[in-house]
């Protein structure tokens, strides 16, 4: 993408104005997506993202500016905009960088971007048909199959210069099931941080009537009664529970300016010790792996609750700087539009001592949720909610009728130390998380849990 | 490189590909933004950015491709690319491209002024330093910031299409954390930089909604009269308006299909989609299609007038477009959206709205719509945050309690609307505006 040596330029010209470390993202990204709706490709659209971000640092300020001009000149305007809002004049500092070679973890057979789109509609059309002839009931279906290959180069005044590429491939599936008064949808919407190779392990089919049968599920559901009763989360995307309760609020970003209701609990028990919470960046061809985060940190796994002690927070350069711990791997940006910050990459609970059954058997009133749909936090407050997308009633220690319409509110602290069982069926799901620096691919999971009590949303 | 030049580059590739009837959509910004932390700018950042866009109709079809690498060789790569994806096409939906048409509204072309960056800097410190100001309570964690952008279109096509528009404007926002005690609780207003008023109460404004939550206590759940906060019924309006697009009506996606002249919602509500209005930094004379934008009555008095048609949706129906088939950005694709769009004020304050609630609940807050709310089937649940009302007035706060219910039968219950319009944060060409609403029931779950 840029050769070392102009690198080694860029970075000296961004240094020129002061700083103390400067830094260069450069990125080139093949994303394409082919829609469906019913049994129609609606349309594909193939979009070539490509740009730099040039950021200092001096202290804990930093300038960043960022550019899609790749030519020459528009990357020395780039490192010549920081270096002037940074605001003193020296002379452009030598540079010199090493590249590093970083092993890729996450193999890939067939680059989804670069098959043809023919391939990829047939897979999607799959996948929504699966869907369709579930049941008369299904009414519509909507698809889609996101292909991406994401290809980075970071260089830094610290002499790093290396590379990584990152493919995805991701198909999703809503269905919608009605009847004469009612209609209600389901949603299933597996990937995998490999190329087209991923349907060999989920089949399209598998994925349509997923979605097909959670509609149905619905659609025969009663509302949710509201109130505080002891819940069972499921595996897999049942973990976005500790995404949103605990994980947002360890990021160094909120953690650093005092922003986080978990400042300053390094440490301390701050959930049930059943509780053993890891962010694992490097399991190969994860959803949310990554081989080096996106300001040149080898990603690694990171424990952050041990038996419900804090050991860690997700820290990235800058809150590395504001807080004087080292960098954790998890510096991630959705592009080069956005400055990195600390963010999660696989996030999940790992298994625990109970068994399943007995967490089903324990519950003589509440819910059991079978499948989650995202959710939102105030790190500050610690404040969530996420919604229950496939709910059952538990009544004496066994599963009953499902409702729907169901969320789940509380704030962390208490969250974490109301998990009380943790089962031993460990899975995770993919997800796209939100937040300062974009939109990025994350992986939530966990074992069953039973929370003791919490809130939850229904009518 | 100019976008004649781009443009010269892609119609001798379409040629090449043999590619009759095409389109092409350039995309270029700038941004300047500024924000602080504690005394002290925390970061400046700047951007330059473009794209472009290629679609191409084939058969009826069609097909996209966008870069923004700019450069002879990938550009010439774009039509290729889009023909093979209008081949992968099996829409019923007869796509076509559009000539003009016969006018359209005319912009006032404010000049993007951008401040010097230390003039910039200079005012985010002295946001930052009101804040503090406002009260002992504001504390670590407080940020603030400014933000000025500028964005132009060119739009043109193998019909003769040939528009641009350009927009700019600033904004600044204030994210205030509070401390009281052990509690620790924060709110995040923001206002454009061309609304004076609306920039001097901002730190006011924001300090007090944060210093207003402490001590929230938590609500028995039940059902309750409830007002919602304008600013808050923004979100919903967002989150549901997909409802009122004519692809979702078409595709058995909006339980609106077929109710055009039918009564949705209650009398006292009309819906307006207003591209062109006033005190917006965001005026869009076209969409992405070329199709001239008009204001619009989507709802008058309760009663379904339109739904929001691209070009392909209005020929299925036998109607006109209503110039809502958006491109988001330049890469994305022909969506159909709406502009500036608001449920109108009518003639209740709001302490006469607290009075007919008597004893109830007003939502100040609500977060996740993104999970907590269903537009196809309407069913919401949402967290949310407010006050109780007691006799008729804003009491204690309330905290860590869930809205219920599903928006096709909200509407129709809306009981009164208030006199005071709030706005929505813009996104892309789009904002929602709503002034408070009165429910006489609302399913909540606290305690």
């Amino acid at each position: 993408m840029i050769a070392k040596s102009f690198a080694e330029r860029l970075l000296g010209i961004a240094l020129s104005g002061g700083a103390d470390f400067a830094e260069l993202f450069c990125e080139v990204t093949k994303n394409n997506v082919v829609s469906a709706i019913g049994n129609k490709v609606e349309r594909a659209n193939d979009t070539l993202v490509s740009g730099i971000g040039i950021r200092a640092f001096k202290g804990t300020r930093t300038v960043y500016s960022s550019s899609s001009d790749l030519s020459p000149e528009g990357m020395i305007a780039c490192a010549k905009a920081v270096a002037e809002a940074m605001g003193e004049k020296t002379n452009a500092p030598s540079v010199v960088l090493t590249e590093r070679v970083f092993p890729n973890a996450h193999p890939t057979l067939f680059v989804p971007t670069d098959t043809e789109a023919k391939r990829r509609a047939d897979l999607l059309l799959t996948g929504c048909n699966a869907a369709l002839d579930y049941n008369p009931a299904i009414r519509q279906v909507t698809g889609s199959l996101l292909g991406v290959d994401h290809t980075v180069l970071v260089a830094n005044t610290e002499g790093l210069f290396a590379t990584d590429r990152k493919i995805r491939t991701r198909i999703a599936v809503s269905a919608l099931a009605a009847n004469e008064s009612d209609s209600q949808s389901g949603y299933s919407g597996p990937g995998s941080g490999c190329g087209l190779e991923f349907f060999e392990k989920v089949s399209p089919e598998s994925v349509g009537k997923e979605a097909a049968r959670q509609a149905m599920v619905n659609l025969g559901a009663t509302y949710c009664p509201a109130g505080r009763m002891t819940v069972a989360i499921e595996n897999g995307f049942g973990g976005v529970i500790f995404h949103e309760a605990c994980g947002h609020s360890l990021e160094a970003a909120a953690v650093a300016i005092g922003a986080s209701q978990m400042a300053g609990k390094l440490g301390q028990r701050i959930a049930n010790p059943k509780v053993t919470a890891v962010d694992d960046g490097t399991i190969p061809n994860a959803w949310g792996s990554i081989n080096m985060d996106d300001e040149g940190t080898p990603s690694q796994r990171n424990v952050l609750i041990e038996n419900g002690v804090l050991k860690s927070y997700l820290v990235d350069r800058l809150g590395s700087r504001r807080m004087g711990l080292p960098m954790t791997g998890s510096g991630r940006r959705q592009s080069y539009r956005f400055e990195a910050t600390s963010r999660m990459t696989n996030t999940f609970i790992e298994n625990g001592p109970d068994k399943n059954e007995d967490i089903i058997a324990s519950i003589e009133n509440g819910l059991y949720c079978k499948h989650m749909g995202g959710g939102s936090v105030n790190p500050l407050t610690g404040a969530f909610n996420f919604a229950v997308s496939e709910g059952y009633l538990v009544k004496n220690g066994k599963i009953e009728g499902a409702v729907r319409g169901a969320t789940l509110i509380g704030t962390g602290s208490e969250i974490l130390q109301n998990i009380d069982m943790v089962g031993n069926n460990l899975a995770c799901a993919e997800g796209m998380c939100g937040a300062a620096s974009g939109s990025i691919p994350t992986n939530v999971g966990q074992p069953l849990i039973r929370v003791s009590m919490i809130t939850v949303g229904g009518r | 490189m100019k976008f004649e030049k781009l443009k010269q580059i892609l119609d001798e590739a379409a040629k090449d590909a043999g590619i009759v009837d095409y389109e092409i959509y350039y995309q270029s910004g700038s941004s300047l933004s500024a924000d602080a932390l504690k005394d002290e700018i925390n970061s400046f950042t700047s951007s330059t950015e473009g794209g472009i866009c290629f679609r191409c109709v084939v058969d009826g079809k069609q097909g996209y491709a966008s870069s923004e690498l700019l450069t002879a060789d990938a550009l010439r790569e774009l039509p290729k690319i889009a023909l093979s994806n209008a081949k992968v096409s099996s829409s019923e939906d007869e796509m076509f491209l559009f000539a003009g048409s016969p006018s359209y509204a005319k912009v006032e072309n404010v000049q993007a002024a951008f401040p010097e960056a230390s003039a910039l800097c200079q005012s985010v410190l002295e946001l930052q330093k009101s804040l503090y100001a406002e009260s002992e309570a504001v504390g670590d964690g407080t940020q603030s910031g400014i933000a000025y952008f500028e964005d132009e279109v060119y739009l043109c096509n193998s019909k003769g299409l040939n528009l641009s528009n350009r927009v700019c404007g600033g904004f600044r926002y204030a994210d205030v954390v509070v401390r009281k005690g052990e509690e620790a609780e924060n709110s995040l207003a923001f206002a454009y930089e061309q609304d004076e008023d609306a920039c001097k109460e901002l730190a006011q404004k924001t300090v007090d909604a944060a210093c207003a939550r402490f001590g929230a206590l938590t609500v028995a759940s039940g059902k309750y009269p409830v007002v919602i906060d304008g600013k808050v019924f923004c979100d919903f309006l967002s989150a549901f308006s997909p409802i009122f697009s004519a692809k979702n009506a078409q595709k058995g996606l909006s339980r609106l299909a077929g109710k055009e002249g039918e009564s949705i919602a209650s009398p006292l509500v009309t819906i307006v989609d207003d591209p062109m209005r006033e005190g917006s930094p965001i005026k869009t004379p076209f969409d992405g299609e070329g199709v001239a934008t008009a204001r619009r009555e989507v709802v008058k008095d309760g009663v379904l007038t339109m739904l929001l048609y691209d070009l392909s949706t209005a020929k299925k129906a036998g109607v006109a477009s209503t110039g809502n088939g958006q491109k988001a950005s330049y890469a994305a694709p022909v969506l159909i959206a709406p502009y500036q769009f608001s449920i109108q004020p009518k003639n209740k304050s709001r302490e006469e709205l607290l009075a007919l609630a008597k004893d109830g609940i007003f939502v100040t807050g609500c977060k996740g719509f993104h999970a907590g709310a269903d537009a196809v089937t309407g069913d919401f649940s949402i967290e949310s945050y407010g006050f109780k009302i007691r006799d008729g007035k804003q009491a204690e706060p309330i905290k860590s309690f869930t809205i219920s219910g599903n928006v096709f039968e909200l509407f129709k219950e809306i009981g009164a609307v208030g006199n005071t319009m709030f706005w929505g944060m813009p996104s892309g060409f789009t904002a929602f505006g709503s002034p408070d609403i009165f429910l006489p029931s609302v399913s909540v779950a606290g305690e």
